[in-house]
């Protein structure tokens, strides 16, 4: 198994080189001098200068490219031109919030979508469609929310009409409840996507199932009802909802970025957003490039997870 | 199989000309209700320069924060601009940018995506090896990175679009020429000498339009959401040239008192984004069983 692993890990370098290029060339693909956009205007040829050697631009391309390589795989994604801290210092303040979020809203997801969506396959199934189509509705609506907008109205509803939960403040990692109340909003807002591709994806994956064969065999036999459910009907149903689940990364992270900067929530998302605001370039650049590395290694772990869920495919 | 009066059994007929597609496409129920949604919108967004309300850019600090009323149907902002008469200028801006960048992705994907699956090989190889690694980005980062480096303003916004639905498109058109190369009309217009610029206009092209249409009006709606995030960042239209992304990041401070000024826009993007669903639904289900029959 590990060596299976290992092997796709390395089927990853050429992805993974080719993402460090693609954010390489994207800095390097603004007409005209790099070092005076991000300069800005009203700033002297000498701070223009002095941002050019910060930023290497001052060595051949192909030397440049080769020191961007070197030192991103040590991880050193050079000093903020803002607070002059190392930038792997700031991704390391910021990583944790950002985790803590993601993590949770897969949990979350999970935790109502599945249920929800199987409870509404066996109510199809029975006849009982009422519940169903309604919840049908109800997220497909949910599903066409912009996210940041969402965001504001919960955070007119729920913080500053009702109080229930703050806005703003530091994140108390010491103190669970508080914590929890912090990313309570963010995180239903997050959440809410997933929760509503997902539920819909399991409904059908699960109905479509209760309609095989085998199902009916089992029932035949006399199994009784939960382990038909569970062993047979969910386990077979997995495949599309894994499928399904693993094109919603991307818009969980995307997703992400945004609700962190309106919540606050000091996360790597506030942290790209302030730094492309102020034309923060090594930030910036850091920041892509981990976001992609995060994508693709979200990725693999979905093939993973695929041929552990069906035996039959064989990446 | 149907008996012709002269007693000879007629053939199953070959998937309908494209001629009466569009009218297959209007008739059908999802797309009337998605254009009836549609249509309004983008006809007001186009008439608002001429509607007896005050202009968008035209500010009147005396009358800011107005909740809605019958002189200012859905208040006034800040500096007090009418709401509504930016929230049109808003769907012109956004509907611009929407029809614009998805229509650019779709030509250019279609266009590489076609020489990708018809050339095969090593053009295929290239293309694929560039696509998958623009594919190694989540959209909306990649689109943020764009922007941050071609900077806010319209068109620039556009491009950044534009350039992040390419990669899916060519991902798609290729798929679906791959499947259409094995045709057997395809082998016959080959096997008769026909060059194949004549195969891909003729054939291959006219057969990948239709799953195109149903994908461009998803990219439309998605390209319509990504400019109100990148304007709501600050990093898309620059104000005071209003788009409803910016709307709403101007409305931000003043939820608690003006809550008109941030939630209407997002109920305009929900609106025209329920719309172009229904249509790409609609358009999906109207020419795909008809195809079959």
């Amino acid at each position: 198994m590990t060596g299976y692993v290992a092997g796709k890990g390395l089927q990853l370098i050429p992805t993974v080189l080719g993402v460090m290029t693609l954010v390489f060339l994207m800095l390097r693909l603004i007409p005209g001098d790099p070092a005076t956009y991000i300069a800005g205007e009203a700033t002297t040829q000498a701070q223009i200068e002095i941002i050019r050697e910060r930023l290497g631009l001052n060595a051949s391309f192909g030397a440049q490219y080769v020191n961007y390589v070197a030192d991103a795989v040590q991880l050193d994604f050079g000093r903020s031109l803002v607070t002059n801290r190392p930038v792997i210092d700031m991704i390391e303040d910021a990583l944790p919030a950002t985790l803590l979020i993601g993590f949770l809203s897969l949990l979350l997801t999970f935790a109502i979508s599945v249920p929800l969506g199987t409870v509404c396959a066996l109510l199809a199934s029975q006849g009982k469609g009422t519940f169903d189509q309604v919840l049908i509705f109800v997220t497909m609506a949910l599903d066409q929310l912009p996210g940041f907008w969402l965001a504001l109205v919960l955070m007119l509803a729920f913080t500053l009409h009702l109080g229930w939960f703050p806005a703003t403040g530091v994140m108390e990692w010491g103190d669970p409840i508080s914590l929890l109340k912090r990313i309570a909003v963010p995180l239903i807002v997050l959440s809410i996507g997933g929760i509503a591709s997902i539920s819909r994806v399991t409904r059908t994956s699960v109905l479509e199932v209760l309609n095989e064969d085998y199902i009916r065999s089992a029932r035949a036999m006399g199994t009784p009802d939960r382990s038909v459910l569970f062993k047979h009907a969910l386990r077979n149903a997995l495949l599309p909802i894994v499928t399904i689940a693993g094109l919603g990364f991307g818009r969980l992270l995307s997703g992400a970025i945004i609700i962190e900067s309106i919540f606050s929530i000091p996360g790597m998302g506030t942290v790209l957003i302030r730094a492309i605001q102020g034309r923060d370039y090594p930030v910036v650049q850091a920041l892509v490039l981990i976001y992609a590395l995060m994508f693709v290694m979200m990725n693999l772990i979905t093939d993973l997870i695929y041929t552990k869920v069906d035996p039959r495919v064989k990446l | 199989m149907a008996i012709t009066h002269a007693g000879v059994p007629r053939l199953p007929s070959l998937p309908v000309p494209d001629v009466s597609g569009l009218r297959r496409i209007l008739g059908h129920r999802r797309n009337v209700l998605g254009l009836s949604i549609l249509l309004p919108c983008i006809t007001l967004a186009v008439v608002a320069p001429w509607l007896p309300i005050q202009a968008p850019l035209d500010t009147n600090p005396t009358a800011s924060f107005l909740s809605p009323s019958l002189d200012h149907p859905l208040g006034t902002d800040s500096i007090g601009r009418d709401v509504l008469s930016r929230i049109l200028a808003g769907a012109r801006t956004s509907l611009f940018v929407g029809f614009v960048a998805s229509f650019s992705a779709i030509a250019v994907g279609m266009l590489l995506g076609t020489f990708a699956g018809f050339m095969g090989r090593s053009v295929d190889g290239l293309i694929m090896m560039v696509v998958d690694i623009f594919l190694a980005f989540p959209g909306l980062l990649l689109t943020i990175a764009m922007v941050a480096v071609f900077g806010a303003g319209l068109w620039q916004v556009i491009l950044a679009i534009t350039i992040s639905d390419i990669p899916r498109t060519i991902r798609l058109q290729r798929s679906l020429v791959l499947s259409l190369k094995s045709r057997p009309y395809i082998d016959a217009a080959r096997m008769a000498h026909a060059p194949t610029s004549w195969v891909l206009i003729r054939h291959v092209i006219p057969n990948t339009i239709a799953p195109m249409l149903v994908v461009g009006s998803l990219y439309v709606a998605n390209a319509i959401l990504t400019e109100a995030s990148l304007s709501f960042l600050g990093l898309g239209i620059v104000p005071p040239e209003p788009s409803w992304g910016n709307i709403i990041r101007e409305g931000q401070p003043y939820l608690q008192n003006a809550w008109w000024i941030s939630t209407i826009p997002g109920l305009a993007i929900v609106v025209v984004s329920l719309g172009l669903h229904f249509i790409s639904d609609g358009i999906r289900e109207s020419l795909d069983p008809s195809m079959r029959s």
